[in-house]
């Protein structure tokens, strides 16, 4: 078995690939095969075209063809009328293209439905005439897009405040640890012995207080005005 | 394979439903031998017709003891075949003549069907073009046993050829068809 040649690789190929060598044959192919590269290339090539024609799909035969084959064996086929068409019918829907088709078709049917606030506990036909239907579904997308802008308007504040709180964070400028407090116990008017505020840091206190408010009553409605409010 | 002894008994005592579905279950198969012989959408629709015609015809010559309805099926679709290969060759050497130039080369690649190309997948498209460029005899072996993944046996009986040859063929089909590759510029993955 030693020496192999070319033309047995070629003549050995399919059986080669198919595993129908006998373990002496196959060790002789693989032999030579592993010193010669114009075998090597064509067992590849066609290791691969093997494959690749075993995973190719069959095509879908035109859906005219089985009737036109009928018509030419069994004649012109009567009409068929009544149940027997609407049975045939529903027979041609047994298709699975057919069906995820007609799913897809009645969820966004559904979903155009719900959207146009369809009520399906009570439902009435007059919601399902056109001009109904955009009438709800154009009102519908109106409060849904002042809704979604109105969220947005609100986390934007919020972040706003958040980012301007945390800036200012870092050096006491808050109202709370600026303006003179008095302490329990202590009289009003007479020395505790703590030092106030400076009139720098009471400044820089009452501009973030401005600020905020300025901002709130700019950007957010009454919800971050209050908050803003109570974070004072 | 009992179903469709039974089928082609029930069409031999005159049911014609039975036909229908001998019809339904067979069509894909046959459509898809003749277009990967014929390479041409049409004609496979126009062969796959005259295939039913001539078993619808012959039923009655048709014995379950020789073997299987497909198998049977499939030999008379090769007859087929080949027999519209040999009417055809005429053309196909004028077209040959023709690829020889660039320019009508081109058109031709142009004129095909996108739909064609769109349903058999880039690869499937290139071997479809280089199948037709085999001799009838291992383009009919190599459909049959790569394609369809025929038995050697189902094959052997459907040619009418001893089992070496048949082997042989397939053989000989898979390189040529992998050197037409490589020669189209197809590299394997």
């Amino acid at each position: 078995m030693n020496n192999w040649t070319c033309e047995q690789s070629e003549a050995r190929l399919s059986d080669y690939l198919e595993g129908l060598l006998h373990p002496a044959e196959r060790m002789a192919f693989d032999a030579h095969v592993a010193t010669c590269k114009e075998c090597a290339a064509i067992v590849a090539s066609v290791e691969h075209l093997v494959t690749s024609m075993h995973a190719m799909e069959e095509m879908e035969a035109p859906p005219q063809l089985i009737y036109s084959i009928l018509d030419k064996t069994l004649g012109p086929r009567d009409a068929v009328t009544g149940w027997r068409a609407a049975l045939a019918w529903i027979r041609g829907l047994a298709n699975a293209r057919l069906a995820y088709g007609a799913v897809s078709v009645a969820a966004t049917f559904l979903m155009i439905a719900t959207a146009s606030g369809f009520s399906w506990r009570k439902p009435k036909l007059a919601d399902l005439r056109p001009a109904t239907v955009y009438r709800n579904a154009d009102r519908q997308a109106h409060l849904v897009y002042a809704r979604s802008t109105k969220f947005v308007s609100d986390l934007r504040v919020v972040y706003e405040i958040q980012a301007r709180w945390h800036e200012d964070a870092q050096i006491p400028t808050t109202p709370e640890e600026v303006m003179p407090q008095t302490a329990p116990g202590k009289n009003p008017g007479s020395s505790d012995g703590t030092t106030p505020s400076s009139p720098r840091q009471q400044n820089r206190a009452d501009e973030v207080k401005r600020d905020l408010e300025v901002l709130a009553v700019e950007l957010a409605p009454e919800s971050v005005v209050s908050l803003t409010r109570r974070m004072q | 394979m009992e179903q469709d002894a039974q089928l082609v008994q029930q069409c031999l005592q005159g049911d014609g439903s039975a036909w229908e579905e001998l019809v339904r279950r067979h069509t894909r198969r046959i459509f898809n031998i003749c277009y990967r012989f014929t390479g041409n959408r049409t004609e496979a629709e126009d062969l796959s017709q005259d295939v039913f015609l001539r078993v619808y015809r012959t039923l009655g010559s048709y014995r379950s003891a020789h073997g299987g309805f497909a198998t049977w099926v499939t030999s008379v679709t090769r007859n087929l075949l080949i027999d519209h290969y040999r009417r055809t060759k005429r053309d196909r050497i004028t077209d040959s003549l023709d690829d020889a130039m660039p320019a009508v080369e081109n058109k031709q690649s142009s004129a095909r069907r996108p739909d064609e190309l769109a349903l058999l997948g880039e690869l499937s498209a290139q071997v479809q073009r280089a199948l037709i460029k085999l001799s009838p005899e291992l383009r009919e072996a190599v459909i049959l046993r790569d394609l369809q993944q025929l038995e050697y046996g189902e094959i052997q009986r459907t040619l009418a050829v001893p089992e070496g040859t048949v082997k042989s063929r397939i053989n000989r089909g898979r390189i040529e068809l992998a050197r037409i590759l490589q020669q189209m510029g197809v590299r394997p993955a």
